[in-house]
Order: C-alpha cells, then structure tokens, then sequence
C-alpha cells in the first residue's frame, strides 16, 4: 500500500431531511496520518463521516477522493480505495470469524470473478494484523466485545484500502481493550501506511493517539492540528462547556485533560 | 519454509474448503432426498407402480397404463410439489436474510396475501380462471410487495418495520379477501377455501409449464442478486463501505423474492409455512453460512413434495390440501419463535 489517496471536503453541507447538521465544512484528511474527530453528542462528527464514506448524499458542498467528487466516482473505484467501519455493523448469525473476514473482500469479486488465492492472503494478513487468526473458526457470537472489535477491524483491513474511516470502534469496550485497538490502529498506520480517520470519544486517548485532532461543535471545526498545538483549556471549554485543567500526558507527554466538576475539586485553578 | 501470512492464508483456504464440502454436502442430500420424494410419489398411490416401471416411464419406455398413471396424473403434480417448494424456499431465504429477521417471510409479511386476495377477487368479481387467475396471483403479490416497500420506504428501508407493515398489509388483505369471500356462492367459495389453502389436487402439465418458466428466469436471477446479500447482511452501512449499491441491490432482491412467491401461489396456493420454515431448517444444518439460499430452496423443494404425499396418503380415501399438512409443522415453529423471542428479547 504505497498509493496515498487524498481525502478532502469543499464547502460541505449535509442534513437529514430538512434539518441542516454540518454547512460550509472544510476538512482534509492528512494523507498517511491518524486523524480523530472529536467533540460532544450531535455536534455532527459521525454525521461527517458516513459523508467521506459516501454514505450519505451532501445537501450542499463535495467529498473529494484525490481532487474528484467521490459521488461522481465509480462505487468500486471508491471501494477499493476507502473503507468504512461503521458504530454498530450486524454479523449475521452465527457466522465464523474468518467467514466474516472474508466478506471485507467484497469490493475485489464480481459475478464471474470469485474467490481467488489473492482474496486468502488479504484475509490472512488482515487476521494477524488483528491478531484474530486462532479465533479463525470461531463463530463471531460467542467472542467478547473486544475480540469481536478486532474482529470488524480485520474484515475492514481485508478490503486492503488505503484509507480506513472508524466511527467510535472503541464504544463498549473495556479501557484495557480500548487501548488494544488503539494501538492497534497505530500499527496499521505505521506499518503499512494506512490513512485513518476515526470518531472517538475519549478526549485523552484522542490526544495520546491523534497525529492530527480535528474538534467539531455544531457542525463546525473548532480547531484542528496537533493535539499539543491546539488542546488547551479554553478549547475544551468552547468545545465541550467543560472547565478543566490540561496538563502533560505523564506516559506521553500529549495533553492530558483533568476535568473540573462542581464537587471533589481543592484546587480549582492549580 | 513458508511465511506466516502463507501459513495463515492456507488456514483460511482449508476453511473455507471445509466449509465448501459442508455445502455441497449438505446439498447434495437434500437433492437426493427430493428425488426420493419424487420417486415415492410417481410409485404410490391407489395403484402401486413398482419402481422399476416408473423409471421405464420417465426414460421413455412403460406400458400405456402405468405410463398413463405416472406421466399424466403423478408427474406433473409431484414436479409441481417441488417447484413450487423449490421457489417458496429460496423466497423465504431471501427475505429474511435482507430483512435480518426470522418472521420477515412472504406468507407472514402479506406478500402471500396479497396474491391469494387478488386470485379470489380475479375469480368471483371477473370470472377468472386457469392462467389468468394465476397472472392475476401474481399481480396481487408484486403489489402487495409494492405497497409494503412504498409504506415502509423512510429515504430506505429497514427491516423491522417492513416486517411491522408487512403484517399490517397482510391483516388488511386477508379481511379483504373475507370479504370477498362472503359475497361468494357456497361452491364458488368452497372452490376458493381449498385454494386459499394451498392445494396441489388435481393439477397438471397446465399449471406446471408456466410456473417451470417463470422459476427458469426467476431462480437464476435472485442467485445473481444475491451476491449483495454478502454484504447486505453486515447492515446498510457496512454494505455501502464495501462497495454495495445498497438500496439498488436491496430492490432487485424484493423484487425477485415476491415474484418468486408470486409464480408459485399462482400455481399452487398459498401453501402456508414454507417459505417460513424451509429457510431456518437450511441455516441449521449448515451454520454460520450466511442466507444459505440453495440449501433453502432445496429444503423447501424436499418439503412441499413430502407434504403433499403425506395430504394424499395419511387418511385413506380423502385426499387433504397440502396446505394443512405444512401448516402443522410450520404453527407450532411460529409459536415457538415468538414465545422465544418474547423471552429473549430479539427476534431470532
């Protein structure tokens, strides 16, 4: 995977019917990067990128795939060079690890092109990359939220995309799990140069893991850049209306943010 | 010495390997055991024609009497039985696998309904009968489907509340259908009851033909567009960033899985169940294989043909609609899914 293909949107606008969440936004995905998206519940993050996934039509504005309106682009065209893991996919039931693997690699068979030694290997590397080849033969259903997350991360390796676009694939899990996946997406983009960009919740994992952080309230950028560039505490307060304390990540030396409530405080401005 | 990603992909090929002889395994038995169904119901019957004979007949050879009684009375209701089985099942499959829900077949979700309302409107209000009663069937079910698409269409479609209005549609036109059915003269309306409960009595090589012709261009075209249903199946989302043209190919499935349904109520009735039964019995035996189509149309070929030799031969001297027979495997299923999704919380 040496291609980098170039993730960009123009003036964009999207809604759901009548009702406008993002207008006007400008976003670049850094090519070879690990970008996050933050910000609060319906400030229009995932809304963004079901948009870059093509998965829903912008009411104004475009999706650029290297410089070229991606609702213009041949569905396979795009498919081979973005995926998508969406918040909550549906394993049909009592499917087998490797079988659902296998489905990442859809966008490379047509009706008289079936399965080929080049579609195994993909399927292979992608479940050590996970680290889900022993649970090859398992039936998804019975793994635990962690495995089965490594598990959806494989089927969207498989489709051997160069850009790769999480919402939220760290929701439900464990600490120790969130930061398994979290390393894990590091390494794909390490190892093999894969474009992330991923919705996360937790402020202070996005710091220690964004090469690039862009925060969203109301469908707009707040700010976007380094996470040391641009996580302050008067951010966190525009973006989230929350009073907190950054201080430097003691593992990591990105910021870390201290959240101040109104109880349990002793130091209010330290 | 190999790499590890060579050694992890020969895994997955032995996998998928095992998985494929456990396909065609499984196939391959249910194929045979619709043979031997089919052989049975050539051999008995008021006249046992050994088997011996039977296959003299079909290879073109037979006296005229046994060659009477298997190519004209038998034959073309047993080819019927599994044809009509054969697209039931392959519906039912498709239905609930796009829909993700176990109850999401067409004998539940109105599409049966709607063909059975309009075959008894097409033969008390118009006079129909023969093929264009069986046109007008068909009809009735794509409209049915249309309907239910139309009303559960929320810029897409998903597939609890398909099922909720397909049940809503299916209530509308069975008392439409009652309806019609009181305005009936009482040998028009016993005529209309044993169709309405699915009935192979009495068919032959006429209602055969149209519905062998139909499934010869229907079948192959639902299994080209099943290759959706791969990604389908992950949910809209994950589908549309594998590539999949979701609404378009959901569409094109619809609108295989009611015409099939369509073509064979037309032929037979709405034998009740199979289409609702034949799917789950396949995925059981072949787990963790996805909708499992073929195995599914082929359950349903299997079971509609041992149906209906079980209506013609378990009460000596009356010959029962198949209908009944599938009916009492499939009530007690139905009852059971729903006590169990009741408990559990989801449906399946």
């Amino acid at each position: 995977m040496t291609a980098q293909h170039a993730l960009q949107t123009r003036d964009l606008g999207l809604g759901y019917g009548e009702r406008e969440i993002i207008s006007g936004l400008d976003v670049d995905l850094p090519p070879g990067r690990l970008t996050v998206v933050v910000g609060p519940n319906a400030c229009g993050k995932s809304t963004l990128l079901r948009a870059m996934a093509r998965l829903l039509t912008p009411t104004a504005g475009t999706v650029l795939l290297d410089g070229r309106d991606i609702h213009a682009t041949p569905t396979k065209q795009v498919a081979a060079a973005l995926g998508m893991l969406p918040q909550t996919p549906v394993a049909p039931d009592a499917i087998t690890v490797s079988d659902l693997v296998g489905r990442g690699r859809y966008p490379h068979q047509g009706w008289f092109r079936r399965w080929t030694a080049a579609d195994s290997e993909g399927v292979a590397a992608a479940m050590l990359a996970t680290d889900v080849l022993d649970l090859a033969d398992r039936s998804v259903d019975e793994l635990s939220g962690g495995q089965r997350q490594r598990v959806w991360i494989a089927m969207a390796l498989a489709q051997e995309t160069d850009i790769l676009l999480l919402d939220e694939p760290t929701t439900y899990l464990d600490i120790s799990h969130q930061l398994d996946v979290l390393d894990l997406l590091t390494d794909l983009n390490r190892d093999r140069g894969v474009t992330l960009g991923v919705v996360l919740h937790d402020l202070n994992l996005a710091c220690r893991y964004a090469d690039h952080l862009i925060a969203m309230k109301d469908g707009r950028v707040v700010a976007e850049g380094t996470p040391s560039d641009i996580v302050t505490e008067s951010l966190v307060r525009d973006v989230f209306g929350l009073r907190s304390t950054v201080i430097p990540d003691p593992a990591s030396g990105t910021p870390m943010i201290v959240p101040l409530g109104r109880h349990h405080v002793t130091s209010p401005n330290p | 010495m190999k790499t590890p990603t060579a050694q992890a992909a020969a895994r997955v090929e032995r996998l998928r390997q095992a998985r494929r002889n456990r396909f065609a395994l499984v196939c391959a038995s249910l194929v045979l055991a619709a043979l031997a169904g089919l052989l049975l119901s050539l051999a008995v019957g008021d006249i046992d024609v050994p088997l011996a004979d039977v296959w003299a007949v079909l290879t073109g050879g037979g006296d005229p009497g046994s060659r009477f009684v298997v190519h004209e009375l038998r034959l073309p209701r047993a080819l019927l039985a599994l044809a009509v089985g054969l697209c039931f099942g392959l519906s039912g499959a498709v239905f609930q696998a796009l829909l993700r829900n176990p109850l999401a077949s067409p004998d539940i979700i109105g599409v049966s309904a709607g063909a059975s309302a309009a075959a008894v409107l097409a033969s008390m209000a118009f006079g129909l009968s023969g093929l264009a009663l069986s046109g007008g069937a068909l009809a009735g079910a794509l409209l049915a489907g249309t309907l239910i698409y139309l009303l559960a269409w929320r810029g897409g479609v998903s597939g609890g509340r398909f099922v909720l209005i397909g049940i809503g549609v299916a209530a509308g036109l069975v008392s439409l259908r009652s309806y019609l059915m009181t305005r009936a003269e009482v040998t028009e309306a016993q005529n209309a009851f044993v169709w309405l409960a699915g009935s192979l009595n009495g068919r032959s090589w006429d209602q055969l033909w149209p519905l062998l012709a139909s499934a010869a261009l229907l079948v192959p075209l639902t299994l080209a567009a099943s290759r959706s249903l791969t990604a389908l199946q992950l949910g809209d989302e994950a589908a549309g960033g594998l590539g999949a043209r979701v609404e378009r190919g959901r569409l094109a499935l619809l609108a295989c899985a009611t015409a099939l349904v369509g073509v064979a109520t037309a032929a037979a009735g709405p034998i009740g169940f199979v289409a609702f039964v034949s799917p789950p019995i396949a995925r059981r035996l072949l787990p963790g294989q996805g909708a499992a189509l073929v195995p599914a149309a082929l359950t349903g070929a299997a079971l509609v043909c041992a149906a209906d030799f079980t209506a013609q031969h378990v009460l000596p001297g009356v010959q029962l609609p198949v209908g009944v027979v599938t009916s009492v495997v499939g009530a007690p299923y139905l009852l059971w899914l729903l006590a169990r999704a009741g408990s559990s919380g989801r449906g399946g």
